[in-house]
């Protein structure tokens, strides 16, 4: 039996062109707009090595404190500078012809010549300030009091040390996966069509189909769980397709836990079609109403979580906490985000977690309602 | 007994929508539960069929209680509902395959059912189509294939021929009589008293939850006091001829309007004579002349007061 149920309703779903285009057409049209919308996005904010040209002259030989802060700043695996000495005909060249972002003429005050404004030229222009105050500083303490001076140099290096960079993982940031992660989970509670079609065509007070299949001689329950095993392979199979749509045609990074993150979507794709199936039972009206219940819900957890105004996750986060704890979208968006950024697993695991708690509530609930077998009216 | 009903009861908060409802379906027969709109008789069902809650009352199909938990029972009912109950996204061939294959196991069985219901109801041309393609009077005869093509001892039809063209609707009461014919008890729900008198031996008719009449149609007919309703076309009557034809013997009612005269009386061997001998005695010209015998329509307007159809 459950072979003929699976296999018909398998057969009814597929075929059900509505259903397919909300669940599976959308959500891959969506994930190529996001795709077009946010390409770059992340290369504005990326730092790169910035170019700049050094005049040399005497100003500059005599400048030895200047040689040795951009030989170290031209030094690491990822320098802030590549710097060039050159006239200055050549620098004015190269500027014209965007090859450097600036040059710098040494002396008091230090000189800085660009072509354009821009992050890179804002960064040059801070050094050289902050250069010339601590510069400064140290000529005037000298001038008063030298025997200070080592002292003050020793603070001026702590100084540098006020911040340290702590990195919680391998991961580079990337404030678009956000968006996609939304997406994805928007996707899973998408599943909801799935559950209230079982659950439509399981109560007899619902459709007509559902009275007939109630008049069989097979288990309701039964009948509603062979049918909904087809729901969710089908929806796993669509959530997968997304996920192969993002990760190979659109090259989103989902971290190094790819398996966590197919379960993660199994999940989601359970919680999308028991919510469903829980508004199908609980939500009072026609079929049109219970689908408008479940487009609103998934649109509302969205926002919430921040598909379609990415600050609003913090927002809801710092403000609301309880509210994102609720929403399936936020908590599912949240636990990609966890994969991706965290290596332990303490917030996944609560993520995964608050997942498995929706989808038992959403099961009980649904149950309760549609284990009886008669009704008070049809 | 197929069916056994007793004291049925069933309250939508202050509407009584079945009033003790007490029935007896015997084997082989094909009962009529006939009444207008709104009369109670898919509430009725609804309830047989334990798909309802009911207030009151006993049901036993085949002598044992029916539950929704009776599966033994379902597996040989074949329900026929009012409302086409197929999916939309499955071809006609499949519809008929899901609905079977709920009842029947065997993979070779159920191809040869569903082929033979296929047969029967005429879709042979049609396997491949989805529901959406067929016309209305093609989709209630797919939703009796999916009723009966497990071969089921009791067959419940409600209303199968709503909205059907003439053609279709003789179609599906002819494959009716030959299902009882192969041996199915036969349960068909209808407001068309026509179809009733056609196709069911013994027949019901139900107003407002509560039943007004029981018997075969011949048995009804005689409950009621019209033995013959006798209409005439006449052009120009006047008052004095209308009084003048009340007082024939064995009339009982006579109403002219929109140039006819409709003559009821008691049985009678020459009721239409007399009429005929008084028309020609008074040179009253007139164009059709007919007498019928009552039917259902007749039954139920003279125990409830209205027609049939309000």
């Amino acid at each position: 039996m459950f072979i003929h149920i699976f296999k018909y309703r398998f057969k009814s779903l597929i075929r059900n062109k509505s259903m397919i285009f909300w669940t599976l057409v959308f959500p891959l049209l969506l994930a190529t707009f996001f795709s077009l919308a946010f390409s770059g996005l992340n290369d504005h904010e990326r730092f790169n090595t910035i170019n700049i040209g050094i005049i040399k002259d005497d100003n500059y030989e005599k400048d030895f404190a200047f040689q040795q802060l951009i030989q170290m700043l031209s030094k690491d695996e990822k320098p802030m500078f590549s710097a060039s000495l050159m006239n200055e005909e050549e620098a004015k060249e190269k500027l014209v012809s965007n090859s450097i972002d600036g040059f710098i003429q040494v002396g008091s005050p230090m000189v800085l010549t660009v072509h354009q404004k821009g992050f890179n030229q804002s960064v040059i222009k801070l050094f050289l300030d902050q250069y010339s105050q601590t510069y400064s500083a140290v000529i005037n303490i000298a001038k008063e009091d030298s025997t200070v001076l080592k002292d003050v140099i020793t603070k001026l290096e702590e100084g540098a040390l006020y911040t340290k960079e702590f990195q919680l993982s391998q991961a580079n940031p990337d404030n678009t996966l956000m968006y996609f992660y939304a997406l994805i989970a928007m996707s899973c509670l998408y599943g909801s069509f799935f559950g209230l079609r079982e659950v439509i065509d399981i109560q007899a007070d619902q459709s007509p189909h559902a009275a007939r299949v109630n008049l069989s001689p097979v288990h309701k329950l039964k009948a509603f769980i062979y049918s909904g095993a087809s729901s969710v392979l089908i929806h796993t199979a669509e959530l997968m397709v997304l996920l192969a749509y993002l990760y190979f045609g659109l090259g989103i990074d989902f971290g190094h836990q790819f398996g966590l993150v197919i379960l993660t979507t199994i999940l989601g794709s359970v919680v999308g079609i028991t919510m469903g199936a829980l508004i199908g039972v609980v939500v009072k009206g026609g079929e049109g109403i219970k689908s408008a219940v479940c487009i609103g819900v998934s649109m509302l957890g969205s926002f919430l979580s921040g598909m379609m105004y990415g600050e609003m996750k913090y927002i809801i986060d710092q403000n609301a906490p309880i509210i994102g704890r609720l929403n399936p979208i936020h908590v599912l968006a949240d636990a990609f985000y966890a994969l991706y950024y965290y290596d332990d697993y303490e917030r996944y695991s609560m993520n995964a977690l608050s997942l498995v708690a929706f989808i038992l509530i959403f099961s009980i609930i649904t149950y309760r309602i549609i284990r009886r077998e008669k009704y008070a009216s049809i | 007994m197929i069916v056994h009903v007793e004291n049925l009861v069933k309250r939508y908060g202050e509407l009584t929508a079945i009033d003790h409802l007490s029935m007896d379906v015997r084997q082989g027969e094909i009962f009529g539960l006939l009444g207008p709109n709104g009369s109670g008789k898919t509430t009725a069902i609804n309830c047989i069929l334990s798909l309802l809650k009911y207030d009151k009352g006993m049901i036993e199909i085949f002598d044992k209680p029916m539950t929704p938990y009776a599966y033994d029972i379902k597996k040989d009912i074949g329900i026929v509902m009012q409302n086409v109950a197929v999916f939309e996204e499955l071809t006609v061939y499949e519809n008929i395959d899901y609905f079977c294959g709920l009842y029947i196991k065997d993979k070779t069985q159920k191809e040869a059912y569903v082929n033979e219901a296929i047969a029967f109801v005429g879709l042979g041309d049609f396997i491949k189509f989805y529901p959406k393609k067929l016309s209305g009077g093609l989709l209630r005869r797919l939703n009796i294939a999916c009723g009966i093509a497990h071969k089921p001892k009791l067959i419940i039809l409600d209303e199968p021929t709503v909205a059907v063209d003439p053609q279709s609707r003789n179609k599906i009461l002819e494959g009716i009589v030959e299902l009882n014919r192969q041996g199915a008890t036969i349960i068909y729900t209808s407001h068309y008293m026509e179809e009733v008198e056609q196709i069911c031996s013994r027949i019901m008719i139900l107003d407002k939850g509560r039943i007004i009449a029981e018997g075969s149609k011949e048995e009804l007919k005689s409950m009621i006091s019209l033995g013959e309703k006798i209409s005439v076309e006449v052009f120009n009557l006047k008052d004095i001829h209308v009084k003048e034809i009340e007082a024939l013997p064995n009339i009982t009612s006579v109403v002219y309007q929109d140039h006819t005269l409709v003559i009821k009386s008691h049985k009678g061997k020459d009721n239409l004579e007399s009429v005929l001998n008084y028309v020609r005695k008074n040179g009253i010209n007139f164009g059709t002349i007919y007498s019928e015998k009552p039917t259902l329509n007749d039954v139920f307007l003279e125990i409830t007061g209205k027609e049939l159809r309000d």
